[in-house]
């Protein structure tokens, strides 16, 4: 088992100093560096603080675990979505980007509303059943 | 005065190794599945000298399924990412900071494995849409922090082989020694994670697996959407063809034995039908009907020897991509055509009338459109 993590994290380390030496070659590496390091301010200083706070706000009491799974869904697709929603700029052709992604959006925001409220209704229709026979 | 500075505190509970290693073994899927495909895709385009002309040409759907892998595990990561980071948050504010110096060496590594992670996949999403806000290259550099996050990554686990495998499973030993309570939670976290990946994957998956193609909302393409029914890159006012004129089109055959031939006189060679997908660099592909002479025919004609490499270039004027080459496997298979007819119809200009390459298991931006001329290589 440690021979195979030393080999692993060697070749790990080799892996790493393939890329390292491929960005050393082009001329853009500051610029590259400081996209790496925006990268980690974006996530840690922005994302990840707002992901804690909605969940802090929102994910509470016997409800958490659908309110949580609706939140994780509708904001993956939105992160998805992202791009194709706030591209500027012309496009080359009619053929890139040729749907109506706001609209889009909404129907997806709608449908995991729609979901989620029918697996919340459904669970309090399963609990009233289940209360008298206990 | 004594500045005092405190860590914020963590009071939910599932921020454990048992969640991290559930999420990290889908991820560390992803982002293997992700690295292989892109290697696959780069050395497609950019083959170095030993394999320039050794590239398979089968099977044909080959680089639509690797690069439709390619573009749906970076999406299906964008989920997985988030869960897995959110997982670990607080580690980011542990108390000392370092310890010692082998400590440093690991939150320096992790750090790499973070700011190459949140790259690569939010720089290959903004590609699928043709987004550049940043000022260099995509290519290389999304190519090189490749190499640097599947380095990085490979060294994370080795440093956590422990903690995962002490995590592996639900009754592995580290797992059950975690709070009972907190399990049927966990799975209720783990389930939302897998159907947030299931949303984003049926949502834009659809631009390579037109089966699901009813589902398409985010992605950049609609495999229907587009001239003759499927979508372009390049247009020809883009490149600067217009629309060529039937008399004055010569296709040159530059070999042993070249020679010339008018339209007409392409038209008249024996036609042969092939069903082949036009597959793109940023995920989208879609099957056709192509109809037009085959390659193979043509260097025949010109007394190209069996394992001799072709250069395929385009009357386009401006863009990149105007020459393209091909090893023998391409030149010489029999489903590699110049294709002068789109499912039944004359070529549309943008998809390069009056005659475009159409070959087996080859990159869209390979498919050189416009072909003016064919030269046999040493």
């Amino acid at each position: 088992m440690r021979t195979l993590r030393v080999a692993a994290g060697a070749a790990g380390l080799a892996l790493m100093g393939v890329g390292v030496s491929l960005l050393t070659d082009l001329r853009e590496l500051p610029d590259v560096l400081v996209w790496l390091g925006g990268a980690i301010a974006l996530h840690d200083v922005l994302i990840a603080p707002v992901v804690l706070l909605v969940g802090f706000t929102l994910v509470r009491g016997g409800v958490r675990g659908p309110v949580r799974g609706a939140l994780l869904v509708a904001g993956a697709l939105t992160a998805v979505a992202l791009p194709v929603l706030l591209r500027p700029g012309k496009k080359a052709n009619p053929s890139v980007l040729p749907l109506d992604y706001p609209r889009n959006w909404l129907v997806a925001l709608a449908v995991v509303a729609s979901v989620t409220a029918v697996w919340l209704a459904g669970r309090k229709v399963r609990d009233r059943r289940r209360r008298p026979v206990a | 005065m004594k500045l005092s500075v405190t860590p914020p505190v963590f009071r939910g509970r599932l921020h454990d190794a048992r969640t991290a290693t559930s999420i990290g073994r889908w991820l560390g899927t992803a982002f293997v599945v992700c690295f292989v495909t892109g290697l696959i895709s780069h050395f497609t385009q950019h083959p170095p000298g030993w394999l320039a002309n050794s590239l398979p040409s089968r099977p044909s759907w080959g680089y639509r399924l690797t690069q439709g892998l390619h573009v749906a595990s970076g999406i299906a990561a964008v989920p997985l990412l988030l869960a897995k980071l959110w997982t670990v948050y607080p580690r980011l504010f542990a108390w000392p900071p370092v310890r010692s110096v082998r400590h440093a060496l690991e939150r320096l590594s992790v750090a790499m494995l973070v700011a190459g992670a949140v790259f690569e996949v939010a720089t290959g999403l903004l590609n699928t849409v043709q987004w550049y806000p940043w000022p260099f290259s995509f290519v290389p550099v999304h190519y090189a922090v490749a190499w640097l996050v599947v380095g990085a990554l490979v060294l994370h686990i080795a440093v956590q082989a422990t903690e995962i495998k002490a995590h592996w499973s639900r009754r592995s030993p580290g797992t059950l020694a975690l709070p009972a309570e907190d399990a049927s939670d966990r799975r209720s976290l783990l389930a939302a994670v897998g159907a947030a990946v299931g949303a984003v994957t049926l949502t834009t998956v659809g631009q390579s697996f037109t089966p699901l193609k009813d589902f398409l909302l985010f992605a950049p393409r609609h495999p229907d959407k587009g001239p003759q029914g499927l979508p372009v890159n390049r247009t020809a006012v883009a490149a600067g063809v217009g629309r060529l004129h039937e008399e004055e089109y010569r296709l040159v055959v530059a070999g042993p034995r070249p020679y010339t031939l008018s339209l007409d006189e392409l038209r008249a060679l024996p036609q042969h039908e092939v069903e082949l997908p036009i597959a793109c660099v940023e995920g989208w592909s879609k099957s056709a009907h192509w109809t037009g002479v085959r390659v193979a025919d043509l260097l025949e004609r010109a007394g190209a020897p069996e394992h001799a490499r072709v250069r395929v270039v385009s009357l386009q004027l401006r863009g990149g991509y105007r020459v393209s080459e091909m090893g023998h496997n391409h030149a010489r298979d029999p489903l590699t055509l110049l294709a002068l007819r789109l499912n039944g119809a004359e070529l549309d200009p943008d998809h390069g009338y009056p005659a475009r390459l159409i070959a087996p298991n080859r990159p869209g931006v390979l498919q050189t459109k416009w072909v003016g001329r064919l030269e046999v290589l040493a």
